[in-house]
Parts: structure tokens; sequence; C-alpha cells
């Protein structure tokens, strides 16, 4: 009877003899697992950073945004020639539309968001992330938000403004140059008269750099500034006549209340107005204006532009304690794409479970293959030693070794093969992806526009699944056993007679 | 010791039938020195092999130590042959990437003894075969003469009561040949083992208490 120790001794000197091509099956075997293991260890924090970056509290619980949907029952002009495939045509919203939903139990609200761009609020200004537009919202919308009815109705002209809690509750320490949390935000804006310029085309420039390794922000060089403005200036030139386009209107805001997100919400009216003033300066100052006009152009994939009336987003209020999701429906059956906070969130989840499902299987059969392929090279290592290890096994038969621990010998070459592979490769895998984790990490915080949510993404996206890992191992044992089966029943065979005679 | 009883050995070598044994009787007393001549294919080492329990007669007994062979299954027959018999082949056998201490040590290992009885039961055998100072040499390191006091050694480590030896001279020069056959019959009479040893060789057979002659299968 064969010690345990012994068998681990007598396995690896065998292996150690063949070196060459035990080395060449144990990388095999690790490469595969490297491919699975990277894949796994990956994935996990991928789908975890994905859910935590997805932004769905800007999108109120009470709010269905409505987007443009395919109306199945339009079709391509008629004189586009018969071989043609038929073309579906945007559907898009308009006041009946609005109206009908308007008509609905359980809707407060249902309008067009009128975007009001450029324009600066100059309180803001010093702000990292300057505010650029103004939604208008319906008037039912914007008084959900609002806590002191007093200050929308008081006796001043100015525009009552919604404003985002991510707006408020960060505050620029211009002393360190870092974005703090503030937590008196609230207190601090609420009330506050703002002064809203209407047409800044500068309001993009940014007068902070954030610096996404240190997680700071750094004031922006003058010369970057100035360089900025004069490419705005050229292009501006280009189009427009800028002492018409570069003429702004001063309106007078006060804060209000405040909304999810970082939008910024005034009333619909006065959207409307200052929408109407924007769109009059910019024809003015455009040197070739479009030609008014009632002939249907179309446009990628036969989407027909929306005519007068016809607009391509809506948000509709639901009332307090109406069922959210049975108005999504209705709104969807009439052709239209709907998106609300929990939808958003299991879309976006939904969607990117696929992906890493997707990703996940094929990481898994290019592995798997891989796999297979060492498993043919551990079986034929294995065979190798045996032919090789005639003369030993008889002699080793000779000596008192039975069949069975001749065959037991064997296996456990193969085995060892494949445990070895396989922690080789799982630690070559978990080092491969510590280094890509840490190259996509700094890769998004490169990509992530918005410096907040750069924020949220994690110092790292690896993590090391121990059960998938144990599952692994077992696996790469049970696998490299079957491999070696057929030789180590081989060599428990070899006829100690036969194997001991020399000619 | 050792009975063998209307053994016939029989094989086949592509189509044709090969009678290597041919209803043999055979008594070796326990504690004998006995060498079994004869021409190449007579059957000598056949003879051994069916001593050792490697091969199963295709008719006959063979009883060891008041045990039928025949009546044993992989397991037993294995451990009988590690406890009972210590082989000594011509071309030594020694595997080469073991050392002197653990080629002589291996039949050890199959009986599950642990490694530093092994070892250590292997350095005085082998000290008392004059090796001491080849201990921990591979088998290229070694001259002929001394791989043959390996294999010797490597016989007795188990202390077994049969020593079967095939052509235990074949492969070393005259000089040699008779140290191995000295320390052969140094074992015999010391230790009482029975020695069962083939040879072509007369003055090899010349330390045997017998010899047995066997020609075509049939004991001459």
């Amino acid at each position: 009877m064969i010690r345990r120790r012994d068998y681990l001794r007598l396995t690896t000197q065998k292996l150690g003899l063949r070196r060459k091509r035990a080395v060449f099956a144990i990388i095999s075997v690790a490469l595969g697992v490297v491919v699975v293991v990277t894949a796994n260890s990956l994935m996990e924090g991928v789908r975890d950073v994905a859910v935590k970056t997805i932004w769905t509290e800007e999108i109120d619980p009470n709010i269905i945004r409505v987007y443009a949907g395919e109306n199945p029952y339009e079709f391509g002009p008629p004189n586009e020639g018969q071989n043609q495939k038929a073309k579906k045509r945007v559907q898009y919203l308009s006041e009946s539309v609005f109206d009908e939903i308007r008509g609905w139990a359980g809707v407060e609200a249902a309008d067009r968001p009128v975007s009001v761009q450029p324009v600066s609020i100059s309180q803001f200004g010093k702000r990292p992330q300057p505010v650029v537009e103004l939604q208008g919202v319906p008037e039912a919308m914007l008084l959900q938000y609002v806590t002191d009815r007093a200050r929308l109705t008081g006796n001043t002209n100015s525009i009552p403004l919604v404003v985002g809690e991510r707006e408020v509750q960060l505050r620029f320490d211009e002393k360190h140059g870092k974005l703090e949390n503030d937590p008196a935000g609230e207190t601090t804006w609420l009330g506050r008269e703002v002064t809203i310029v209407l047409g800044d085309n500068y309001a993009r420039l940014s007068g902070f750099i954030y610096d996404y390794a240190k997680r700071e922000y750094k004031p922006t060089s003058d010369d970057e500034i100035t360089t900025q403005r004069d490419a705005m200036e050229r292009s501006f030139r280009a189009m427009y006549d800028t002492t018409i386009f570069s003429t702004t209107l001063t309106l007078k805001g006060r804060i209000v209340g405040y909304c999810p997100g970082n939008k910024v919400l005034m009333p619909f009216d006065a959207a409307v107005m200052c929408e109407k003033w924007l769109e009059q300066r910019r024809r003015l100052a455009s040197r070739n204006p479009l030609p008014e006009t009632d002939e249907v152009v179309y446009g990628d994939r036969g989407r027909r532009t929306p005519k007068a009336g016809e607009y391509p987003e809506g948000i509709v209020l639901v009332k307090p304690g109406a069922d959210i999701e049975e108005v999504a429906k209705r709104i969807e059956d009439m052709g239209f794409s709907v998106a609300t906070r929990a939808r958003t969130f299991e879309n976006q989840a939904r969607a990117f479970d696929s992906t890493v499902h997707i990703v996940k299987l094929v990481a898994f059969a290019f592995g798997g293959l891989i796999l297979g392929l060492a498993c043919g090279l551990v079986w034929s290592t294995t065979s190798k030693t045996v032919s090789d290890s005639r003369v030993d096994i008889g002699l080793f038969r000779a000596l008192g070794a039975t069949k069975r621990e001749i065959r037991r010998l064997f296996l456990g070459e193969a085995v060892l093969q494949g445990v070895l592979g396989t922690v080789f490769g799982m630690v070559l895998g978990w080092a491969l992806a510590l280094a890509i984790s840490r190259w996509v990490i700094s890769f998004a915080r490169g990509q992530v526009f918005d410096p907040e949510e750069a924020m949220l993404i994690p110092d790292s996206i690896f993590s090391i699944n121990l059960r998938f890992c144990i599952l692994l191992i077992v696996g790469a044992a049970v696998v490299s056993l079957l491999a070696g089966l057929l030789p180590a029943n081989r060599a428990a065979n070899v006829d100690p007679v036969k194997a001991l005679k020399r000619e | 010791m050792i009975r063998l009883e209307n053994i016939s050995v029989e094989y086949r070598l592509k189509s044709e039938r090969v009678l290597a044994l041919r209803n043999v009787n055979l008594h070796i007393r326990e504690g004998s020195f006995e060498a079994i001549m004869g021409p190449s294919g007579s059957g000598k080492t056949t003879l051994i092999q069916l001593i050792a329990g490697l091969l199963t007669p295709t008719a006959g007994n063979v009883v060891v130590s008041g045990e039928n062979l025949n009546n044993l299954d992989d397991g037993k027959i294995s451990a009988f042959r590690n406890r009972t018999i210590g082989f000594v082949f011509q071309f030594f056998n020694l595997p080469s990437y073991y050392t002197a201490v653990d080629n002589a040590a291996l039949p050890l290992v199959f009986a599950g003894v642990d490694e530093g009885t092994r070892r250590a039961r292997a350095r005085a055998l082998l000290a008392e075969f004059g090796l001491q100072e080849r201990l921990e040499h591979k088998p290229d390191q070694l001259s002929g003469g001394e791989a043959q006091r390996v294999a010797v050694a490597r016989a007795l480590i188990n202390n077994p009561k049969i020593i079967l030896a095939d052509e235990p001279t074949g492969n070393l020069d005259r000089e040699t040949g008779t140290h191995v056959m000295e320390l052969l019959q140094r074992i015999n009479r010391e230790r009482g083992v029975t020695v069962l040893m083939v040879t072509h060789d007369e003055k090899a057979a010349a330390f045997a208490q017998r010899v047995i002659r066997i020609e075509k299968g049939e004991l001459a």
C-alpha cells in the first residue's frame, strides 16, 4: 500500500522526467483557465459598477418620459420606386396626443418639455459644471417640487425656478479647489434671486478642469479659456451674424424648490417665451435662414422631420397614488416609447445582464475550447509517460505494486497537470483581471463627462468568486482525471513480464 | 518452500502455439541455493516468473510457502511478491532518476513504509555491501558491480524468503560477477534466504547447491 505522500513524490518525479511536455500541458490548461477566470473576475465587478452608476434618481418616480415611436401605418413617399421597401416613419407627439393623455384618470399633466439653451445663471457661474439649459415643464409638475407655495406667488416678477438637488448639494471650495458636499445647500439656495442670461453662447465654457486621478477640480488657465472662446467664435462667425447672435437677454429668476437629478426647471409658459426669443434671434443672425416650407423631409431610415406642432418628446406627470405602469402601458399602446424610473433601471440592468451573460458565454466557450485542447495535451503527456515508463512499470509491478496503484500513479500525474495548470491559470487570470480592471477604471473615468458620476466609479471592478474558483479546480481535476483514464488503464495493464524483457 | 505441480505454460506467438513449459514438477527446499541452467528459450525465465506470480500457468499449481498462487487476486499476489520475493535482474533495472538509497528502498514504498525508516534500512544494507560512499549516487554514476550490489540490496530490503536472480552476472565481467555470486552465497548462508538463479554461466552455477537443467520446457 503506497503512502499518500509517496504517491505525490512518485508522480512529481515522473512528471519531472518529461518536464518540457508537462510544462506545455500545464501552460495550456492555464491559458484556458486564464480566459475563464479573467472574464469571471471582471464581469461581476462590471455589473456591480453598472448597477451603481445607473442614474435613475434623475427620473422622478411620478414622471413618464415619452418619446416618438415608429408608426407602422405610415409608409414612405409613393414616388420612391416600387422596389424600395416600405419605410416606417416616426410618429411624433402632438397637442391632440397630449390632450388625449391629459383626459386619462391618474394623469396630472402632459406636455412637451421645452428646452431653453444656451442659457447661464450668473450665480451658478462659479460652479464646476455651469447650468446651460433650462427645461420648461407643466405647472403641475413644477408645483410638486415647491414646498412653500408662498414663494411661488410672491409679489415679484421673477421667474420661479426648481433646481436639481445635485446642483445645490455640492459646493466648490475655491480655496482648496475641491468639490465638496454642502449639507446646507438647500437652505442656502432656497428663495435666492438669480440672474438668467438668455442666449449666453459662452455658458459652456468651463472655468474648471477635473483631475480624475486626484479627484479634484483645478481652475482652467486663462490661456485655455481664451483658446476655447476663440474656437467658439470662429465657428459662430462661419454661420451667424455674430453681433445679433451674441445679443443676450437678462431675466430675473428665484429658486422655489428642488427636483431630483441636475436639471433646472422653469414654468412651461416662461420657457416657451424664452424659446421663441432665442429662435427669433437665431433666425435673424443666421446668414442663410431655412425657407418656411410644407415640404416633407425624410432623414435617415426614412424618418420624417417633425412638422410644426409635432414633438419628438413629451413628459407625463402621474397623480400621486396612481398606477404609473398602467399609464405608461397605455402610452406605449399608442405607439410611443416610454421611460419611467423603474423601467429605466430594469431595462438598463437587464440589457447589461444580457451583455454580461453573452460576454461570459463567449469567454467560457473560448476557455472551454482551450481547456479541451489542454486536456488533449494532458492525455498525450500521460500517454507518453506511460510509453516511456514501461520498464519502470514492469519493475514496480515486480516489486509489489498493484494494478490499482499503478493506475492511481498515472491518474495522479494527469490530475496534477490539470490542477497545477488551473491554479497557475487562476493566479495569472487574477493578475490579468486586476490589470484590466485598473485600465478600465482609468478609461471609464476619462470617458465620463460628469465628474460627479466619475466619483461613483470605484477603484476596482475586480472580484474573486471563491465558489467559482473551487468549482473550477474540482472541474479541472475531474476533466484531467478523465483525460488520464485511458493512459492510466494502459499503464495498469502493462504486462511486467513483457516490460522487463530485454532482447 | 516452492512446489511446482504439473506445470505447463503455453502462449501464442502470432498464430503459432508455443509450449514454454511442459508438465514440470519441481520442489525447492527452504534456504537452498539453486541454479537453473539451460539453452536460450528453454523456459528458465518462465519458471522464475511463475514462482514470482508474474505469470499464470496454463495448467498446474505453483505453491510458494504453502500459498497456491493460482488462487490469489492482483492485490494479494502483489503483496506476496513484495513480502516474499526479491528480484535481481541481469540489467539491474535501477531507475536512473533515483539514487542508490532510493533504488534500494523502492520495495518499501510499495509496502507502505515511511520515508525515514526506508532510507535508514537502505543505508544500512548498502553500507553492509560496501556502498557507504555511493549512497546518493545515481545508477549512471555506479560501476556494473556497484549497480548490481544496489539491486541485491533492493532485493533484500524487505527481508524476503526467496531471491529470484535472472542472469545476475550476465552483464558483468568475470571478477565482478564472482563478487556478486559471493554476495548471493553469503546472503543464502547467513540469512537463510532461498536463492533461485537462472544462469548460462557454469562458474556462477558452481556457487549453487543444486543445478536444475531445463531443455525445451522440460526438466532434464
